[in-house]
């Protein structure tokens, strides 16, 4: 770095220009936090795979029963128990639906279930948990408590209750439910990470240049906690799915002729006998999901996580 | 100011006679320990900063040093209103910090800033350099991008960078570079007053004199005044003007630099500067180590907060005030501030037992 | 040396990171006297620590010890099997790290560790070891030691976890004790406590030390001999005196002239200029070259020999002895014998003041 040579010498002609002095900065490429999570996050392997499994998942599932319309609910009694053809690489069940295109749009069901239920506990969740490690104090206690109400509650009746208060089998009451008993991990994470970074040097810097509390909380903080919330999303993702699933198959949750991975499961169950292949397919795609989401999650740690940082 | 009297606490501060840019009075700041379901009812306190009085002039540097837990860098950040205070006031070109508000407050913000001591965690990783000197400006109304870019290059030039680097992110650069940055964004609003929290003490040594050096330059162009703090005895007393010494979240002592460290009147003090070791392997001295440990902030001892640990005090045969009498910051001549009931005995005793103080 | 404990030979471990591989410790060579203190200086990445980690075969993954030997009293470390050399850990060879808390268990009493730590390589009762541990509590001059000994680490403060970190490390009577910055993390009347501690110790086991730190001044007060490192080389040898009073290497001359010292006001201090080089890009010459005040042309070319340049003190520099041009075939050129001239006057001087002073960074002013 050539740096203190200006500085020793506000004076022009220092007697040392005789060689530049190598500026080691300029060795290294340059590059943003992000392109270094996306280097680090390529190395894992596990993860890479399971983003790329992930993204085939959700082509096929919006693709396919986008193109093939209504017909996962269609049912033909002459096609009944039919071995897979070109047509229907699965088969036909007892209903004579077509497995393959209603085990797509059940994929589809359920991941927008996981999207969205993810999408309200991190809007809830973050919301409240940085008011709560922003204000702190008494705001912060009131709001800690309630995530101690909402918790002692088991989830799994406060979701199976909710569903009942507002009827069950449609999607969006399902997406509320496990949404609105999901919160309270990622509130609690946000705000443990906006407790610290209160403290931050950073965080003190901009508050001495006299940046507003919006500034503040939008620029420095929510950025910083965008890692950890990132991750609890994405293992969210999982929880949701199998959650959604539970709920199908106790019968809380999607009816058939709607199509849910947890229903399929269900139906599959009652002709397990007959057709114990029908009981395969929903669960190899749950594991699937369930699996890739957790991966990525996995990969997304390691990748954001500042104390794996390698420097330059 | 009358000579030799010895002076309460409270007229410190009116004695200045160069200009005075900041008063600290009284100022304290105790950390509550809560505790209860809803953690409002209050079980101890940590005075992290009890009542500590003195005035900073302008252009100078004062030095603060102490041990870690004395409180010097709470100090700082509560003179600066990052922590709000418990008791006490502080006056910046004679206006109260605390009672500013809304754009009165932004406008004295302006002019303090501060330099931290980890040259990692005080640069928000997410930003560029240019976002990061450029905020201050930015906030105050500089929304130009062109002028905003303009003048982050002019700091970077002037802390010593590289201006080709204003869109590297800070995880590029080394330890003193980064700490370059810090100390252009302090300037880009062109503050008359620097709080400098421990600036050089995460750094090498070489760098370390990199980083004294600029900001030693910087001081004398822009006319800064500073107040320094550190632990490091040798760095203080090479960059500062007057230095105080904290125990236990109290101004223990406090001079003009030569007075302090070739005269000190604190038996603290003393103990300080004969503990550190000398980069000389012939002037293996005689130590004066303390025994023990500094005590809790929370439960601070009574009377002089160093009785448990001094030396003098086991000299003079462990007299009664030590225990209950608080000693005041009083003026023990020429303007040096001393809290020790014997304050007078001190030089004479420290030679005896041939300790620091009079090393020349 | 007469007497040597222990000898490392071209000791090389590399790290190998994301971006390439990372030659922190590279080529290092080193003695320690029976009884002696050697000091290891040098700034942060230099290789110091990761030389000790070495020498105990603490190197975990991505890092490995690629090459050389390490001896103690003749049996070389880094050929001993992994149950041979847990014998030797906290045995022959103990280590006190900065942080004492994350050396010890906070889940244990301290009495319980340092038992424990006796019990592992004597064979001695519970009961027996944990009144040696009590015994070496008191050694290390802490008060009460039997209530202090039922006491977990985090009851205890940073000073206090020192001395317990000590007492365990010298339980077993080893042979040296290696201290990694051992009281970087402490306050400086704490730091007084333990290396007045540390000194005792020494004379009564004739114990060897090898000292890491960066803090000049504790090598000054506590070492015999020094090592200066910089960027996983060794650069400099001696004996303490001759480092501090006679540098050879402009790095060691540039180290000592950057640091404030008490009773020095005001004024400019030395500098060395720069930074030290990306460990995955370093210079094929000297290391020191980007920096050094008296760089010549080839020590841009060639790395530099490792030469004895007073008897005892060796150096890695192209400069000779006197600081004159090198013997080998090299034109001159005008700056060289510019930087011999300043080098000059500076040995000349032979002040507490030490050396380039002259050179290094006054350029401005």
């Amino acid at each position: 770095m050539e740096t203190n040579m200006q500085l020793q010498a506000p004076a022009p002609g220092v007697g040392t220009d005789r060689r530049a002095v190598v500026d080691e900065v300029d060795l290294i490429p340059v590059r943003t936090y992000w392109q270094l999570v996306r280097q680090r996050f390529m190395q894992h392997r596990l993860a890479v795979i399971a983003l790329v499994l992930l993204a085939v998942l959700v082509i096929l599932a919006w693709t396919i029963p986008t193109l093939t319309g209504e017909l996962y609910q269609k049912t033909s009694l002459d096609l009944i128990d039919q071995g897979p053809s070109l047509s229907a690489p699965l088969g036909y069940d007892h209903l004579g639906e077509n497995t393959f295109v209603r085990l797509m749009r059940a994929t589809q069901t359920s991941l927008t279930i996981g999207f969205a239920a993810v999408l309200i506990i991190v809007g809830i969740g973050v919301t409240l948990g940085s008011i709560a490690g922003y204000v702190g104090g008494l705001v912060d206690n009131l709001l800690m408590r309630l995530v101690d109400v909402v918790l002692s509650i088991p989830s799994f009746f406060f979701i199976v209750a909710l569903v009942a208060f507002w009827g069950g089998g449609n999607v969006w009451v399902i997406i509320f439910a496990i949404g609105l008993a999901g919160w309270t991990t990622a509130a609690r994470l946000v705000r443990a990470e906006f407790l610290r970074l209160r403290e931050v040097d950073f965080v003190q810097a901009a508050r001495a240049l006299g940046a507003s509390p919006r500034r503040i909380v939008l620029r420095h903080m929510l950025p910083m906690a965008l890692a950890p919330i990132l991750v609890a999303a994405t293992l969210g993702i999982a929880d949701s799915v199998v959650l959604e699933a539970a709920l199908s198959f106790l019968g809380f949750g999607i009816s058939p002729p709607e199509a849910s991975l947890g229903n399929m499961l269900n139906n599959a169950q009652r002709y397990f006998y007959r057709e114990p292949i029908l009981m395969f397919y929903p669960g190899i795609m749950l594991i699937l999901v369930v699996l890739c989401a957790s991966f990525l999650g996995d990969g997304l740690r390691d990748a954001l996580d500042p104390r794996q940082r390698i420097e330059r | 100011m009358s000579e030799a009297a010895t002076l309460a606490a409270e007229d410190v501060t009116a004695a200045a006679r160069p200009e005075t840019l900041v008063t600290v009075r009284d100022l304290s700041k105790h950390f509550e320990i809560r505790g209860g379901l809803f953690g409002v009812s209050r079980i101890g306190a940590v005075r992290a900063v009890d009542g500590v009085t003195f005035d900073i002039r302008r252009g100078e540097t004062l030095g603060l040093v102490g041990e870690s837990g004395c409180g010097k860098t709470t100090l700082g950040k509560v003179i600066l209103r990052l922590i709000p205070a418990t008791k006490g006031e502080v006056l910046f070109g004679g206006k109260g910090l605390f009672e500013a508000r809304g754009d009165d407050l932004k406008a004295i913000r302006r002019n303090m800033q501060i330099i931290f001591q980890d040259p990692y965690s005080s640069l928000n990783p997410r930003m560029t350099v240019g976002e990061i000197v450029g905020e201050g400006p930015l906030v105050h109304g500089l929304t130009n991008r062109r002028a905003r870019e303009e003048l982050v290059r002019e700091l970077l030039a002037r802390v010593g960078l590289n201006q080709s680097h204003i869109h590297r992110y800070p995880h590029e650069f080394s330890g003193g570079q980064r700490q370059r940055i810090g100390i252009a964004r302090a300037l880009a609003l062109n503050p008359e007053f620097v709080v400098c929290d421990e600036p050089v003490s995460a750094l090498d040594v070489s760098i370390q004199s990199q980083v004294l050096n600029l900001l030693d330059d910087l001081q004398e162009q822009l006319g800064l005044t500073y107040l320094f703090i550190a632990h490091n005895l040798a760095v203080v007393e090479h960059i500062s003007d007057r230095v105080g010494v904290m125990y236990l979240g109290r101004l223990v002592e406090l001079a003009d630099v030569e007075e302090l460290y070739e005269r000190p009147r604190h038996p603290y003090t003393v103990a300080l500067l004969s503990a550190v070791p000398e980069p000389d392997p012939r002037r293996r001295k005689r130590r004066l180590v303390l025994k023990g440990d500094v005590p809790s902030p929370a439960n601070p001892p009574s009377g002089c907060r160093f009785h448990t640990r001094c030396w003098l005090r086991e000299r003079l045969g462990n007299p009664e005030t030590c225990v209950t009498q608080d000693p005041a910051l009083a003026d023990t001549g020429g303007e040096h501030f001393a809290a020790c009931h014997f304050a007078g005995e001190v030089v004479a005793e420290a030679a005896e037992l041939g300790a620091a103080g009079a090393r020349e | 040396m007469t007497d040597t404990l222990l000898r490392v030979r071209h000791l090389r471990t590399y790290f190998w990171t994301l971006d390439g591989i990372v030659k922190a410790v590279d080529g290092v060579n080193m003695d320690i006297g029976t009884g002696r203190t050697l000091g290891v200086v040098g700034e942060s990445g230099c290789g110091k620590s990761i030389t000790a980690l070495s020498i105990m075969r603490l190197i975990e993954r991505p890092g490995k010890i690629v090459e050389g030997s390490v001896d103690l009293d003749r049996t070389d470390l880094l050929k001993l099997s992994e149950s041979e050399m847990r014998e030797i850990r906290g045995n022959a060879i103990s280590m006190i790290f900065q942080e004492p808390m994350t050396s010890l268990n906070p889940v244990f009493t301290t009495g319980n560790q340092i038992a424990e730590a006796i019990r592992l390589h004597a064979d001695i009762g519970a009961r027996e070891a944990e009144d040696r541990a009590v015994e070496m509590l008191r050694k290390v001059g802490i008060p009460d030691p039997e209530r202090r000994a039922r006491q977990y680490p985090h009851e205890m403060s940073g000073g206090m976890r020192q001395r317990v970190m000590i007492a365990m490390a010298l339980s077993t009577y080893p042979q040296l004790l290696i201290a990694d910055e051992p009281t970087t993390a402490l306050d400086v009347t704490i730091q007084a406590q333990i290396l007045e501690l540390m000194k005792e110790l020494r004379e009564e086991r004739r114990m060897s030390i090898m000292l890491i730190t960066h803090d000049l001044g504790v090598i000054a007060e506590m070492a015999d001999d020094v090592v200066v490192m910089y960027s996983g080389k060794v650069v400099e040898t001696g004996d303490v005196f001759t480092i501090f009073e006679r540098p050879h290497h402009p790095y060691t001359q540039g180290l000592l002239g950057s640091l404030p010292r008490i009773g020095q006001r005001r004024g400019r201090l030395r500098v060395i200029e720069g930074v030290v080089p990306n460990p995955l890009n370093l210079p094929k010459g000297c290391l020191f070259a980007r920096r050094c005040p008296c760089v010549m042309p080839i020590c841009e070319q060639t790395p530099p020999p490792f030469q004895e340049v007073h008897p005892g003190q060796v150096s890695r520099c192209w400069l000779t002895p006197a600081g004159t041009t090198p013997a080998v075939g090299m034109t001159a050129p005008a700056d060289v014998a510019e930087a011999e001239a300043a080098r000059m006057t500076i040995t000349a001087d032979s002040g507490r003041q030490s050396a380039t002073a002259a050179q290094m960074g006054e350029v401005g002013r």
